[in-house]
């Protein structure tokens, strides 16, 4: 054999969207404010998915406007209505509705006024990026005098909304049941190289194909994808919490390895489109399903280099190695027998 | 947590010297401090409170380096980033880049001192192999009243156990001595879980300089970490192979004998399948690199 | 304490502080000069958080005793750039996205500038190589090593300042690379993440924590603590008003150990003191005394007849089991031509987000217990503390800080009742911030678990039925457990249709750290075991990976494992995608590398070997910034 093995391994994997086996809910508010700006009430923030961001830009889109003319705030419970909780890939899905919503609520408001005041049908206007304009007309005035003009009227365009995804909960006995509305799936290719001296395994490329649903930023997407693999590769080859009789070992990052810039592949994304049809959006997630597909393809890619098959994570370099010794212990043994 | 009851910066050798010397029990040297403050942590010493911190940063004696012969001493307070941005030191002594640059990572070598490194006496220490490769002697220092009284030891005698060190009690490392290889071709090879900030599971040093006709091994010098309870210069197989020709085979000879030479208390496994490739991976390196040496000599000649 | 006068110049201004020459620069920046920018990720050097410059050289300054920069020329993240402004490295974090949670940032921005420095030419692999000693848990450092290849192009003249621009929108804001909004403070530094935020007269916490897995506790002891000069109050489960108990399904939990402790690490007490450093020693003049009861460490042990029972209500150390049925397996397993049968097992694994678990506690003028936390459910949050805390619930207030890194590791109010506590009892805001090692050992890990497989197929690889049982440590508290072993069930077969199937998953009490709520809850465990065995099945049937994947996958109006019918199935189109776009050469998985012709093209990367910086001439090297 020689040093350097190369092989590729594939993994797929499906994933539901927002809460399980409940129904879940979210609630917002939205408001079209002076200057033809936005605020966007809800009840969580930012745990780094980029969520901010999405909001702000379906409001804008919603309410004709640019995203940085949004306001989001408050992730507050005595001060903003019951986003619930951030995780299970559900804030895109769930807070993204009913920002979304909330929005067209508002928008419905500013636009009954604008077009009594231009003796339009409502539904001819249009808003984007700050501009508003009635279609087949040559009306048209910026947001901010839109506003203007509605609030001399009498009317404050706000708007709330509330979005609920109908998961069902399983039976007690053979768990039948409709645990989300929404599902996404996944695969991914891994390229590993196993240095068959020192049983380390670098991951050389990843190809990650996921159905998002809708895509909202796709460089947020990217981001959650790149994030979501190089977490399942410190699983596939190099995180391990351990204790030893309850007492942790691994009680500091000197102990427990997470991977560095120096472990991660070259990744390629590839969004694949398949919009939810229960949804105003018709997005769907990615946080936690971009990382489901990692360590099988990892571990997949290992056998197809060196022919072992690691069933136990993670594939630590002295795991690697001690499965190959074995398989060529194995292979001698069998040489001699036929001998 | 990390407290010290008084925190001292000496700027000279006698003025560390006195204050080491009178020190209270507990008291504590301060090279880079890249080791002490992780020590006094939750899981290893947790909150530890010492009555005097003698920083030793700032001491004038401990800087810089000087080339004496074959020799090149290198002040305490040498910090492993000089073998990265010395392009002088990185000359003389070839291998230490290749060390310097998996130690830690680049901010850490900024403060961490190769003299920290080898007191610490750590089984996986990096700095230990190719400083034994390297034959690495120690100055050390004591304060003996109203002068100071040095003495030398090979780095090889002064470790002795994990943490454990021939370093008497008042004295401190004043500078290390390495020998000059110029013209040699040198390797680090290290295997750990992922490819920065890694403790060395293993570690080996290698050093190779060729006879004029770039065929045979003139000078080998070999070092293993990780292994033992001490790092380990490799005399055996170091004077197996001087004078004989460079070939995979008789490498590959020698390098099967190192698996024996393991005596971790874990892994050992692991350890022992690892080494030999290993080895040889180091002097093939080396001995490649030796190659490249002298053929940009010859152009230049 | 000692003191002595420091003298620094600090961002291009002199500073001069009467101060503890032994604490840590990080220390000193943050709590005497309020530069906050520098972050504490983990307190020994294995992060890069805490990176400034010190005389023009990055450091960790959380491995720098104050001392060391006497008279020194330091830099942080707050002075790259002038207030309001962006540097290029800034602007290009901001454009590639390079920022998620935020809390690596400014260290990465930092290790970013020292490199462009010192190596402005510097090739991808010594840009990896030199931002080697940063750590980032949300990114996978591609977008971070994107920008700073693009900043580096801008800064020698290799690209246009106008790629950092944003792009223009076209008819649309969906679909469109709007950048973060939330980047400019994460880039500079400015975002105050909750240990960032103080308040006046604030107290700060520290906990004590269980040195036992197991044991009753006979006594607590609090008066030596409570006497120490400094301390505010002690706080023990004795100060719960109300019903003790929080989880995310079962609140099996209290807010401190009440009566036993259930794993090491686990809260015991807390002081609230003028100082953390007072905190620290008062908490070691709390007398507990224990009697140590046997412990479960293995989820095998826990379910044996006659083992110790963990918690009273669940005699059978049982936290939660789901049973799927689908099917008749019998009849499935009769009629495939190929059984097989293997056995998987993962790891526990820890969150690490970069923000280790902080929070700060009051009580507002209209009698509201406030927290302030990087909460993953403040909703829930606020219902179980009101019952804690016994107080109606519009006088619990939870506002969700900027979370540096969540991954579902902050769903577990682990900390929050004992800052309302805190709060109540001195009338004054209290803050606590979790050492790294106190997040590690007190916060829930990814379920570890061990998957026994066994699959039938048909000789042309269609899977006719599959047994599928999991069990799992849930370790000392429920957690999330219940809720990640339904999803483990749910998805456990993978996005296959299976017409029969059997699949068990429960998980169990133990005294090992609790397991909880992470990225991919149960799924990823579940769907390691099922992928494993469909390559398994496809060497052994002589298949392209891809192929046997396909002749199983779930298609619109296929039943899921639970029944569902589903109305759309978007696994052809991935599968294709992966396929074409890695230009997979098809074959059975039988150790092809070594033949394979699809290896090392567009997608991949070198290996590394350490020492790119080699690679750069060292007479290029120029000052950038």
């Amino acid at each position: 054999m020689q040093r350097k093995m190369r092989g590729r391994g594939v993994a797929a994997s499906w994933y539901g969207i927002a809460r399980t086996a409940t129904v879940d809910r979210a609630g917002a508010w939205a408001e079209l404010d002076d200057g033809g700006t936005a605020k966007v009430v809800t009840g969580v923030t930012e745990i780094g998915e980029g969520i901010l961001t999405v909001l702000a830009q379906i409001a804008a889109e919603e309410l004709g406007i640019r995203p940085e003319d949004v306001t989001i705030g408050d992730n507050d419970t005595a001060r903003s209505p019951e986003a619930a909780h951030a995780g299970a890939t559900r804030q895109t899905y769930m807070i993204g509705n009913s920002v979304a919503l909330a929005c067209r609520e508002a928008k419905a408001r500013l636009f009954a006024e604008i077009a009594a005041h231009w003796e339009v049908d409502a539904g001819t206007l249009v808003a984007f990026d700050g501009e508003l304009r009635a279609e087949g007309t040559n009306l048209a005035m910026t947001m901010a005098e839109a506003v203007d003009l509605c609030k001399r009227r009498g009317v404050v365009p706000v708007g709330a909304g509330h979005f609920a995804a109908h998961g069902t909960g399983l039976n007690p006995e053979d768990g039948s049941g409709a645990p989300w509305q929404a599902y996404v799936f996944g695969t991914q290719v891994a390229e590993v190289e196993v240095d068959t001296v020192t049983g380390e395994v670098q991951v050389l490329g990843l190809w990650a194909a996921h159905d998002v649903g809708r895509v909202i930023n796709p460089r947020g997407v990217e981001g959650q994808i790149e994030g979501g693999v190089v977490q399942g590769l410190g699983q596939a080859l190099m995180e391990d919490y351990q204790t030893a009789n309850g007492h942790p070992v691994t009680h500091g990052f000197a102990k427990y390895i997470l991977p560095t810039a120096l472990d991660v592949p070259e990744i390629t994304s590839i969004l694949v489109e398949d919009p939810d049809p229960l949804s105003p959006l018709g997005a769907k997630g990615i946080g936690e399903p971009a990382l489901v597909p990692t360590a099988p393809a990892i571990i997949n890619a290992i056998h197809d280099a060196v022919g072992v098959r690691i069933r136990s994570l993670p594939a630590t370099p002295e795991k690697v190695l001690a499965a190959i010794a074995e398989k060529q212990a194995r292979a001698a043994a069998a040489r001699e027998a036929a001998e | 947590m990390l407290t010290f009851d008084r925190y001292e910066m000496p700027a000279t050798l006698p003025e560390a010297l006195a204050l080491w010397a009178d020190a209270p029990e507990g008291a504590r040297l301060v090279a880079g401090a890249t080791d002490i403050l992780p020590w006094a942590r939750e899981g290893r010493a947790g909150d530890v409170d010492l009555p005097l911190g003698i920083d030793l940063s700032r001491v004038a004696e401990l800087q810089g380096h000087e080339r004496h012969g074959s020799r090149v001493r290198l002040g305490a307070n040498t910090v492993w980033q000089d073998f990265l941005d010395d392009a002088q030191l990185a000359r003389w002594l070839p291998v230490m880049p290749h060390c310097a640059v998996w130690f830690a990572d680049d901010q850490i070598r900024q403060q961490a001192t190769l003299a920290g490194n080898l007191v610490n006496a750590s089984p996986a220490a990096d700095g230990t192999p190719p400083v034994l490769a390297l034959n690495g002697e120690l100055e050390l220092c004591r304060w003996a009243g109203d002068h100071i009284l040095c003495r030398t030891m090979r780095v090889e005698d002064f470790v002795t156990g994990p943490g454990a060190t021939r370093l008497a009690p008042g004295e401190l490392v004043n500078s290390v001595t390495l020998d000059c290889a110029d013209g040699y071709g040198a390797s680090f090879q290290k295997v750990g879980q992922r490819r920065s900030l890694v403790i060395s599971v293993a570690c080996v040093a290698a050093l190779v300089k060729l006879d004029e006709t770039g065929t045979r091994f003139a000078d080998v010098r070999l070092a293993l970490g990780g292994v033992g309870p001490v790092p380990e210069r490799l005399r055996d197989i170091e004077d197996r192979l001087k004078g004989e020709p460079v070939d995979t085979r008789l490498i590959e000879d020698a390098a099967a004998a190192t698996a024996a030479r393991v005596a971790s208390r874990s892994r050992v496994d692991y350890r022992r399948r690892v080494v030999p490739g290993f080895v040889c991976a180091a002097l093939e390196e080396a001995a490649e690199r030796a190659r490249v040496a002298q053929r940009k000599e010859a152009l230049h000649a | 304490m000692p003191e002595m006068t420091l003298d620094m110049r600090v961002n291009g201004r002199k500073v001069t502080r009467r101060a503890d020459p032994g604490q840590r620069l990080l220390d000193f920046l943050r709590d005497e000069l309020n530069l906050t920018g520098t972050k504490e990720g983990c307190g020994a050097g294995e992060c890069g958080t805490c990176s400034v410059f010190v005389d023009g050289k990055l450091v960790k300054s959380c491995l720098m005793p104050a001392a060391k920069a006497q008279g020194a020329d330091i830099q942080t993240v707050e002075g790259l750039a002038r207030p309001g402004e962006l540097d290029v490295l800034q602007k290009a974090f901001h454009k590639t996205g390079a920022s998620q949670c935020g809390y690596c940032i400014p260290g990465m921005v930092m290790a970013a500038t020292s490199l462009l420095r010192e190596a402005p030419e510097a090739s991808l692999d010594e840009i990896k190589e030199r931002m080697g000693g940063n750590i980032c848990r949300c990114t996978g450092y591609t977008k971070i090593i994107e920008a700073v290849a693009l900043a580096r192009d801008v800064v020698t003249g290799r690209a246009s300042p106008a790629v950092l621009e944003p792009e223009g929108v076209g008819e649309s804001y969906i679909g469109h690379n709007v950048r973060r909004l939330d980047a400019p403070s994460k880039v500079t530094g400015r975002l105050k993440y909750a240990g960032d935020m103080v308040m006046p007269g604030m107290l700060h916490m520290a906990v004590l924590r269980s040195p036992h897995a197991h044991a009753e506790i006979v006594s607590i002891d609090t008066s030596e603590a409570e006497a120490v000069e400094g301390v505010a109050c002690v706080i023990t489960s004795a100060d719960v008003p109300g019903k003790d108990g929080f989880g995310v399904f079962v609140h099996d939990q209290p807010v401190m150990a009440r009566g036993k402790v259930r794993h090491v690490g686990e809260a015991v007490a807390a002081v609230a003191a003028e100082d953390v450093a007072t905190a620290r020693r008062a908490l070691a003049k709390i007398r507990v005394e224990y009697r140590e009861l046997p412990g479960l460490f293995d989820p095998e042990d826990a379910l044996r007849p006659g083992a110790p029972v963990i918690h009273d209500y669940a005699p059978d150390n049982v936290v939660k089991h789901i049973p799927i049925r689908k099917g008749d397996v019998d009849k499935g397993f009769a009629e495939a031509d190929l059984i097989l049968e293997d056995e998987f097992s993962t790891q526990q694994v820890e969150h690490a987000y970069l923000e280790p678990e902080a929070g700060l506690a009051y009580v507002d003028a209209d009698d509201v217990v406030t927290v302030i936390s990087p909460s993953q459910n403040i909703t829930h949050h606020r219902h179980m503390l009101s019952e804690i805390i016994a107080r109606p619930i519009n006088k619990v207030r939870f506002i969700m800080s900027p979370v540096g890194g969540g991954f579902g590791g902050k769903e577990d109010m682990i900390y929050q009742g004992m800052l309302a506590l805190a709060a109540m009892k001195t009338d004054r805001p209290v803050r606590l911030v979790f050492t790294r090692e106190e997040s590690i050992i007190a916060s829930a890990k990814r379920h570890p678990s061990r998957v026994k497989y066994r699959m039938g197929l048909t000789k042309d690889g269609r899977i006719t039925a599959i047994r599928f049982e999991m069990l799992s440590d849930g370790g000392a508290y429920g957690m999330s457990s219940e809720g990640v072993m339904r999803k483990a069930a749910i998805l456990s077969c993978g996005p296959y249709e299976i017409e029969n199937l059997q699949v068990d998953t429960t998980a169990v009490y133990t005294n090992n750290t609790p397991s909880g709520a992470f990225r991919t809850f149960g799924g990823m465990q579940a769907q390691f075991a099922t992928e494993s065995m469909m390559d398994i099945a496809a060497e052994r049937l002589g298949l392209d990976p891809f192929e046997i994947r396909r002749r199983n996958m779930m298609r619109a109006g296929s039943l899921t494992h639970t029944q569902q019918r589903l109305t759309s199935a978007s696994i052809d189109r991935v599968l294709e995608a992966a396929e074409q776009a890695s230009r997979w050469e098809p074959g059975a998985p039988t150790m092809r590398g070594p033949m394979r012709g699809d290896l090392g093209g567009p997608g991949t990367r070198a290996p590394c070997t350490l020492g790119a910086r080699f690679e750069t001439p060292k007479d290029s090297k120029e000052r950038v910034a």
